[in-house]
């Protein structure tokens, strides 16, 4: 068999078994499903107020936070992706992996791939009911962008729960996944925009890469898709990727040192 | 070629603790090697690092022709692992777990299937083959976790302690497929704290202790080591009442005379008197009838065979735990002292 | 000894060993500092231009405003991995030996509970610390601190009773840990994070008539403006009524599981 087909059928299989987390475990993924959900209607009946400030983008809290919720989500799926590993490691599981030939790559690409699609589920479900309430439709072109900016962050935060289930090979390090990533997601212009953040929410967000993320996934909601505000958060999301996906690596290979 | 081949092997772990400390064994093709020691002697160190879940920090190691550190993709392709805690995911079912396996392993899905169904009848787990492994009994887990370690056919098998905690029957089991396995060309490493099952399986026998190989060879090479058979035996006086009261030391100088032309008179023990036999069991018919023929009849008779565990007292200074049948009779003498 | 005073020595020693628990299993405790610490820091950056609103109550900054919430918050966290923990012991098999044991077993309860509301005064130095740290006045002074301190104790004893009640009723961590979210639902509808005049429509409403409301503007009043007496009755009626129903029914659930036999 080509090495590439053989490595594909790998990846399929590493999916097909952590979906056996979902399907076979009654109930396990409901907080995790509902969770962006409960915040999203939370946080827009709470500081749905804010859109009378001068200078607020939209009147519609709910459109302008669905991104955020969507980023949550997957950030979120990211990180149980990491606490399942740290299972799968001090369960001895992991080991069987690794003592087998497959590229290590494929080994992750496996893991990862799963929450990325997995992310698909919190996001259809907080798509739903924001829909229903009277958040904005985004256009098709919109909402595609979404939803590959939700995939892309449950990519990003899956390679950082990976990184940090191999350097700590515990299920004890999950507040750090869930916190990282939640940091990374909120401290941005989550609840307003940056012109209405205030002192040191607006220089940590405007540097914060995923502030451009969750813009790309604003866009359709708020204003309109313009070429402009998508590639600064694809690029942000690739740059994050990539590098978060080295390190997960390189936490891979010491495993084996 | 040798299967399995280490120089100087040695692992340290943070804290000054060096888990395995210079080991230099060979296992040729089609062996069965027994590694035996005493918990946290250094035996799940060593498999870790011959099957490349552990980088050695001293010494080197190949497998199947391959450096462990530096040809590690080479040697995971080549062996089959059972890990100590059979790592099974609970959720998976046992055919799952099987063509996971093969497919880790690059084998077409098509073939994998026809592997797993074959391996699971082979292991007697056709009937749980759709259940989940959460629901599976120990020794059903080991079997399962040995199956997936022969889907890709390897040439050398890794099995750290497969029959800890399983019960006579499913130890059995194991061992007839392990043996069956070696018959059709597998060359097997196995770890364990059984002194039965390394004498039973194992072609040669390494006993490790605190990270140094201590002492290898096949069984019996090793016990001709520490000593040679001998019998323990007990008269009976003509009225029954047995000899070992005093008045009778007549009969006893009489009985010594006639066993010293068997063998080295060793000093008697609760009563009993000790001689050493060549060859064992096969001495037992011409000392009962010497002493016969001198009138003196015999009211119990054993033959005393040294156990890989005297080698184990001899070699370590400690008997092996783990082995109830091990450590028996109170009169052990304190072991020489350790080489 | 009289059987008062070996409880009583019964519920210090559970109580020192949940304080233990809560310190050697970060994946307990870290949530419940963390998050709200986190949600805090998030949402004074965030939506700190809200006391600019029309209709915003008068108060120095939006931190100021928030601090009550956080310690809610906190509370209601302590409850929940107090819960998760007795749960786990009970899946462990520990609560079994204890009530083979000769004591009182509401003191099995007790003991954890007290534990819990070590906890929640911690939390509540903790946010008046980051409040000192950031140069928020806090109205009342010491005196204010003391009340705080006290209310805040008060109320993570009230959520530890609702979180055993659930963990003896259903003896299984997860169930407990699956509340988790829930816990923001009710936050998010009461005025923990926002005056309820600026909330919208539905969720101004119930946060209007929900207790956790009554308890929050307790601790929120000797923080931004002065001790009010009807906002400080509100509140310790409302905690006495959530701490009534945490005790009434872990009462009941640990009676059931007696009587099922562990
Ligand atoms: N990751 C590690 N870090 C530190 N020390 C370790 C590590 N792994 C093993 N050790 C130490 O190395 C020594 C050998 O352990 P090892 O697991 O190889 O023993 P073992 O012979 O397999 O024992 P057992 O029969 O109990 O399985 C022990 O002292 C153990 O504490
Ligand atoms: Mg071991």
């Amino acid at each position: 068999m080509s090495n590439f087909r053989a490595n594909v059928a790998m990846i399929r299989a590493l999916v097909r078994r952590s979906s056996n987390e979902l399907l076979r475990v009654p109930g396990a993924a409901i907080p995790g499903v509902l969770a962006p959900t409960i915040f999203f209607l939370g946080i827009t009946s709470a500081f749905g107020g804010l859109t009378l400030l001068p200078g607020f983008t939209t009147s519609s809290y709910q459109s302008f936070v669905i991104p955020v919720s969507l980023m949550q989500g997957a950030a979120f799926t990211g990180a149980a992706t990491g606490v399942n590993l740290a299972r799968d490691i001090e369960q001895g599981w992991f080991d069987r992996l690794l003592a087998s030939p497959a590229p290590r790559p494929v080994l992750l690409a496996g893991i990862v791939l799963s929450a990325s699609l997995r992310s698909l589920i919190p996001a259809t479900i907080l798509l739903i009911i924001a829909f229903a309430i009277g958040a904005h439709w985004p256009g098709f072109l919109g909402l595609g962008i979404a939803l590959v900016v939700v995939m892309g962050m449950a990519t990003v935060a899956a390679t950082w729960g990976t990184s940090l289930a191999f350097r700590f090979k515990s299920q004890s390090a999950a507040p750090l996944m869930q916190a990282g990533m939640l940091l990374f997601v909120f401290l941005t212009t989550a609840y307003a925009p940056l012109d209405l953040l205030t002192g040191w929410l607006q220089d940590v967000a405007r540097i914060n890469p995923v502030t451009q993320v969750v813009e790309a996934a604003r866009q359709g909601f708020v204003g309109g898709v313009t070429w402009g505000d998508t590639w600064p958060g694809l690029v942000a999301l690739a740059g994050l990727a990539v590098l978060l996906s080295a390190m997960a690596l390189r936490g891979m290979r010491r495993m084996t040192a | 070629m040798a299967a399995i081949e280490t120089e100087g092997l040695r692992r340290d772990f943070a804290g000054g603790i060096v888990a395995v400390d210079g080991v230099d064994l060979a296992v040729e093709e089609g062996e069965i090697y027994g590694f035996l020691g005493p918990n946290g002697a250094g035996k799940t160190t060593t498999v870790r690092m011959l099957v490349t879940l552990l980088r050695p920090t001293g010494g080197r190691a190949t497998v199947a022709g391959y450096d462990v550190a530096d040809q590690a993709s080479d040697v995971r392709k080549s062996i089959g692992v059972a890990l100590q805690e059979a790592a099974l995911d609970p959720l998976m079912k046992g055919r799952e777990l099987l063509q996971l396996q093969a497919t880790l392993h690059g084998i077409r899905k098509a073939r994998g299937d026809e592997l797993a169904d074959s391996l699971l009848d082979r292991v007697g787990l056709t009937k749980a083959a759709d259940r989940r492994v959460g629901t599976y009994s120990g020794g059903m887990r080991r079997r399962l976790d040995l199956a997936t370690a022969l889907v890709h056919e390897p040439k050398v098998l890794f099995l750290d302690e497969p029959t800890t905690g399983l019960d006579p029957v499913s130890r059995q089991a194991v061992w007839q497929e392990v043996s069956d396995l070696n018959d059709e060309g597998t060359t097997v490493f196995l770890t364990t704290q059984y002194l039965e099952e390394a004498d039973m399986l194992a072609d040669r026998v390494g006993i490790i202790s605190d990270g140094k190989l201590v002492a290898e060879g096949t069984p019996e090479a090793l016990k001709a080591q520490v000593g040679k058979p001998h019998l323990e035996l007990s008269l009976a006086s003509a009225d029954g009442v047995s000899v070992s009261s005093e008045g009778n030391d007549a009969e006893e100088d009489k009985a010594e005379e006639v066993l010293a032309r068997f063998g080295k008179l060793l000093p008697p023990r609760d009563g009993k008197l000790l001689v050493e036999v060549a060859h064992g069991a096969s001495d037992i018919a011409p000392v009962i009838r010497a002493l016969d023929d001198s009138g003196l009849a015999v009211e119990s008779l054993d033959l005393v065979e040294p156990s890989l565990d005297d080698v184990f007292v001899e070699k370590t200074g400690q008997h092996l735990e783990g082995d109830d049948d091990a450590v028996d009779g109170a009169a052990e003498p304190e072991p020489a002292a350790a080489e | 000894m009289s059987a008062f005073a070996a409880d009583l020595r019964v519920i210090s020693e559970l109580g020192r060993r949940s304080i233990r628990q809560t310190i050697r299993r970060p994946q307990l405790s870290a949530p419940l500092i963390i998050f709200p610490t986190l949600l805090l820091a998030i949402q004074t950056g965030g939506a700190g231009r809200a006391v600019q609103l029309d209709g915003f109550p008068q108060v120095d900054s939006f931190l100021q405003f928030m601090l009550a919430g956080a310690m809610l918050q906190a509370c209601m966290l302590a409850g929940n991995s107090g819960g998760i923990a007795l749960a786990i012991d009970i899946e462990m098999g520990f609560t079994d030996r204890l009530l083979a044991a000769p004591i009182s077993r509401f003191s099995i309860v007790l003991g954890r509970l007290a534990g819990t509301a070590m906890v929640g005064a911690f939390t509540a130095i903790w946010f008046l610390a980051i409040g000192l740290i950031f140069g928020v006045p806090i109205s009342e002074g010491v005196l204010g601190v003391i009340w705080i301190i006290a209310l805040v104790a008060a109320t993570a004893l009230a959520f530890g009773g609702i979180g055993a009640a659930i963990a003896l009723r259903s003896g299984k961590a997860s169930v407990v840990q699956g509340l988790f979210p829930l816990i923001f639902v009710i936050l998010f509808l009461s005025t923990a994070f926002f005056p309820a005049n600026l909330m919208l429509a539905p969720a101004a409403d119930i946060a209007e008539y929900n207790p956790l409301s009554f308890v929050v503007e307790g601790l929120r009043e000797p923080i931004v403006s002065a001790f009010s007496g009807p906002d400080s009755l509100k509140a310790l009626a409302s905690i006495g009524g959530l701490g009534a129903i945490g005790f009434v029914t872990s009462a009941l659930a640990l009676r059931g599981r007696v009587k099922r036999g562990g």
